[in-house]
């Protein structure tokens, strides 16, 4: 009797303990969501009410100036160019990025896809900064395109191809467009080849088999993309500022401009705010129309025969001024994409198909080689002009020297940007693994009334536009005084990022075969035994991927950790920054080399890793 | 002592799905019992029950004389092979089996080596200690899963359809080593499967589920010969059932009136006129018959004439189909080599009511 009594105590006891644990676990990632992400968020929309004064910053209280200033100045307008911007860079990436993506999909040579893989991805984790700079190496006057211009004769003179409109879509295309080619490319890869075989076997053409078998089933992926480079786009402050001029200066440009330099933070609250805005906006008209949109991408017919799916689609933006240019652009292009196709039909229909099909195989080719040299060569022009022996950048470089490493390495300015910018990250990567670790553990193992909810929670901070949420950051530091300090870029970082390895190791979790973990029990391995021995071991790819993706983007931060360092503290990317714009010494070109280098070798660290993670 | 003793157990997991219905089983030390059923039929919950896995909703599990019934499963000593064995990918055999000893804590390291290795004798892949899982074959997984199960000298052995993912030819290997090796150890085991040739070659008894009750318990000839329920009958074997009701019980012998035809059957002593029954005539207890009779009961012995639509070698038997002339379809199975008939024939075939039993419905 006594024995029972004693049992059923301790029984319930630790019932009671396991019922409390899953909230004490689940409470450490939430309390850093809640209180360092949605509570920065709220304070950034109750400034956005605040009353600016001017010298002194800002008081609390409640305006709509802030708002109605946006709607009757300038600043409208630049909204239109932001969206421009964002719409030419996202239908150009698709025209570039198809055909790679496709390539990629379907070659039967893993090595080769592999290298053309690792080097899209590898440039995808750059730093916004070198990248832009690439480009300015690039299209500046006495720069790489007008030196062949004049040395060709093609031009007269040096030209300068930067800052202008068409070297600003140049550079955005060049950093989005990997973003573009993955989406695509899992939508391909997706797409079973057999499909494609008994559309030929039906007697199709290889134009007629794209046109009518292989674009509707990868409209998804097109759909995707497309939406994805659009919001990036709409986020993106490094690009315009660096190669942009004054008139396309994009609202992520602006709200920068406000905090940095007017001190103005309200207005910047209530710019962010109505960028978010926009993008929900676009957002909610993208699930509302993703359908009919898709099938006007998927069949060009149904979109020249019949424009009415067109009118109905651009609808929904048609107050959007400046939108319906580029849309009836977009018409264009479709009606010449129809008219160029059907003439290459006619064409290709009147030679013998062999011939046919070497012919569109050589142009495809020489197509993908085009964008893969598109996207592999600025950074290999900034790993060649760092050896350069001279004072100013040239290009070919005049010879070869290590003097730009040494100077990297032994100036403490370089230095001291190096070891922030490790610390920073490795600081990031252990908080963003911790939160999206623990919280994509707890979700997987233990119900929760809002589980799916908490997770949606889990992802949210990598959707916000990293313009934003600096601005949001910066308010609420400044609160609680973690600005300007190494610290509080960490955190930032490590928030923001918290979604990579929270939805890698979800990921993970999910594929786990729970049988090992029964299978370690009845073993007699306790529950942390059991986790210690078996789950973690085979999560440690995804733990470790998540970790070191996190470290790596928080390497290449720009302007969340420029927004929080208040001129105090300084990263590579800062560093890069700054200089550009005072002079450009080629040292700039050796901490780039050190840093895509450093970028490749985790990338490739990752890769091995999880043995192909794009596969 | 270390036989299971399962307590009036149920699992219920909603208000419609209860999976395990009030379950009462004793088990001997040392003895191999198999659960064997359809697909849902509860055997894999039931296991999993006495590994701890699924808790109960009510009853008690004793294993070795111990309630069980609240220990989690790292506190219950059972060994259990998963039906995709569950080796883990990352470390090797070696690691796999001394995994248990490990967990343990009670082993020095030499005892844990001399341990895989015996065990690895046992299971005769002595030269695998170093290699990983996925480096071995299906049949030699499954042989170091048992490894790694036995290797702490569990209470119990839990086979959850271990032989389930092997091909036939090892499958059949794999029963008859499985059986040896259990033998040898001595090991209360419980086993799981779907496969009622499986049941039948490998348990000292057997116990047939269906709906989360036991329909029959007993040794494998026993449920075989003597199925209490046209379920079992059905499942175990195969078997010619004969629905209808009692008209006549006299002798011992039993008359069933199923519609077109009567059929006879040894009578039960419970047998009481007007019960609903089915008639139970395995195909090897039929009989050709030369010459040509009514049909139906004559002198004890079932009649019956039709065509040969059906025949198929099974190696030391052939097996009939027989269609009558009131569309029934009779399963004969014959040993090679004994009256052949070709399919088109028209023949009688017969069973004696002493080689028929009644079953309820």
């Amino acid at each position: 009797m006594a024995t029972e009594t004693s049992t059923s105590s301790s029984e319930s006891g630790r019932a009671g303990l396991k019922r409390n644990a899953k909230y004490y676990i689940l409470s450490y990632p939430l309390a850093w969501l809640v209180f360092v992400f949605l509570v920065p968020l709220g304070m950034l929309f109750m400034f956005s009410f605040w009353v600016h004064v001017p010298g002194t910053g800002y008081e609390p209280g409640f305006t709509l100036e802030n708002y109605t200033r946006f709607f009757t100045s300038i600043y409208v307008d630049q909204l239109w160019v932001t969206l421009e911007l964002a719409l030419v860079t996202a239908l150009a990436s698709l025209a570039l990025g198809y055909p790679l993506a496709y390539y990629l999909a379907r070659i039967d040579r893993p090595v080769l896809r592999n290298v053309l893989l690792i080097t899209i991805v590898s440039s995808l984790w750059i730093t916004y900064v070198i990248r832009a700079y690439a480009w300015q190496v690039i299209l500046a006057s006495r720069g790489i395109l007008s030196s062949l211009g004049v040395a060709t004769g093609v031009l007269e003179t040096h030209q300068a191809f930067y800052p202008g409109y068409w070297g600003l879509v140049v550079g955005m295309v060049y950093v989005f467009l990997p973003f573009m080619v993955l989406s695509l490319y899992s939508s391909i890869r997706n797409l079973d080849g057999e499909l494609l075989e008994a559309s030929k076997n039906l007697g199709a053409g290889p134009l007629r088999t794209f046109r009518k078998v292989t674009l509707p089933l990868t409209k998804n992926g097109i759909a995707s993309g497309t939406s994805l480079v659009f919001i990036l786009a709409l986020g993106s402050y490094v690009l315009p500022r660096l190669l942009g001029t004054p008139a396309q200066r994009t609202l992520p440009v602006l709200i920068e401009q406000q905090v940095m330099s007017e001190s103005n933070y309200p207005f910047g609250a209530a710019m962010s705010i109505m960028l978010i805005l926009v993008m929900l906006l676009f957002l909610w008209a993208i699930v509302r129309i993703a359908n009919v949109s898709a099938a006007n991408i998927g069949a060009g017919d149904a979109l020249s025969d019949d424009d009415e799916p067109a009118v109905s689609a651009s609808s929904g933006l048609s107050s959007v001024r400046g939108l319906l240019g580029s849309a009836s652009a977009a018409v264009g292009l479709t009606a010449v994409y129809d008219r160029v196709t059907s003439t290459l039909s006619d064409v290709v229909a009147s030679v013998d198909s062999g011939t046919r099909e070497s012919v569109i195989g050589a142009t495809f080719r020489a197509y993908v080689a085009a964008v893969m040299v598109f996207i592999g060569a600025p950074l290999a022009i900034i790993v060649a002009v760092s050896f350069t022996p001279e004072e100013f950048l040239t290009f070919p470089p005049g010879g070869f020297s290590m003097r730009w490493y040494v100077e990297f390495f032994t100036n403490p300015a370089w230095v001291r940007s190096l070891v922030n910018s490790l610390t920073i990250a490795a600081g990031a990567a252990l908080l963003a693994t911790s939160i999206g670790g623990i919280l994509a553990f707890t979700l997987d193992r233990f119900d929760y009334r809002f589980g799916a909810l908490i997770g949606m929670f889990g992802v949210m901070p990598i959707l916000v536009p990293p313009v934003i949420i600096a601005v949001a950051f910066l308010v609420f530091f400044l609160q609680i005084g973690l600005t300007g300090s190494r610290v509080g870029i960490a955190v930032a970082h490590g928030i923001f990022y918290a979604p990579l390895p929270f939805i890698l190791i979800t990921q993970g979790l999910g594929e786990l075969d729970r049988t090992y973990e029964e299978a370690a029990m009845n073993l007699g391995a306790s529950p942390v035994r059991t986790i210690r021995t078996v789950t973690y071991p085979l999560l440690r790819a995804n733990v470790v991927s998540g970790a070191l993706f996190a470290f790596i983007l928080s390497l290449n931060e720009y302007i969340i950790a420029w927004l929080l360092s208040l001129f105090l503290v300084k990263t590579i990317p800062i560093q890069i920054f700054n200089q550009l714009r005072y002079s450009y010494p080629p040292t700039i070109a050796a901490a780039s080399t050190v840093f895509i280098l450093l970028t490749v070798v985790v990338m490739t660290a990752i890769d091995r890793l999880s043995g192909g993670i794009w596969e | 002592m270390s036989g299971i003793s399962l307590k009036g157990i149920s699992k219920r997991y909603s208000d419609e799905v209860l999976a395990v219905d009030d379950i009462d089983l004793e088990i001997e030390s040392g003895e191999f019992v198999t659960l064997v059923g359809p697909s849902g039929c509860g055997k894999t919950t039931t296991l999993r029950t006495i590994a701890g896995f699924e808790k109960p909703t009510a009853g008690e599990v004793h294993i070795g004389g111990k309630n069980v019934t609240d220990a989690p499963p790292y506190e219950r000593n059972t060994g259990m092979v998963f039906q995709d064995f569950a080796l883990f990918p990352h470390l090797t055999v070696h690691e796999n089996v001394a995994y248990g000893m490990e967990a343990d804590g009670g082993y020095t390291d030499e005892e844990i080596d001399s341990r895989v290795q015996e065990m690895l004798e046992l299971v005769e892949l002595p030269d695998t200690a170093d290699r990983k899982p996925a480096q071995l074959s299906g049949g030699q997984q499954q042989r170091i899963a048992l490894a790694r199960a036995l290797a702490p000298k569990p209470d119990a052995l839990l086979l959850d359809e271990p032989l389930a993912s092997l091909d036939k030819k090892l499958r059949e290997q794999m029963q008859v080593e499985l059986r040896r090796i259990q033998q040898e150890v001595g090991i209360t085991t419980v086993f799981v499967t779907h496969n009622q040739e499986e049941a039948l070659t490998m348990s000292d008894r057997l116990a047939v589920m269906n709906g989360g009750k036991f329909e029959q318990v007993g040794p494998p000839g026993d449920v075989y010969d003597e199925p209490e329920t046209r379920f079992v009958a059905d499942f175990i074997g195969t078997a010619n059932i004969f629905d209808g009701t009692v008209t006549e019980s006299a002798d011992g012998v039993a008359s069933v009136d199923c519609g077109d035809v009567t059929v006879l059957s040894a009578a039960r002593a419970d047998t009481a006129v007007g019960d609903a029954v089915s008639v139970v005539a395995r195909p090897e207890r039929f009989e050709f018959d030369s010459a040509t009779a009514d049909g139906g009961a004559t002198d004890g012995r079932n009649v019956f004439e039709g065509e040969v639509t059906f025949r198929r070698h099974l190696g030391s038997s052939v097996e009939y189909r027989v269609e009558t002339s009131d569309e029934r379809e009779i399963v004969v199975v014959r040993k090679s080599g004994l009256d052949e008939h070709e399919p088109g024939d028209q023949v009688t075939v017969s069973v004696d009511a002493d080689n028929c039993r009644l079953v309820s419905t």
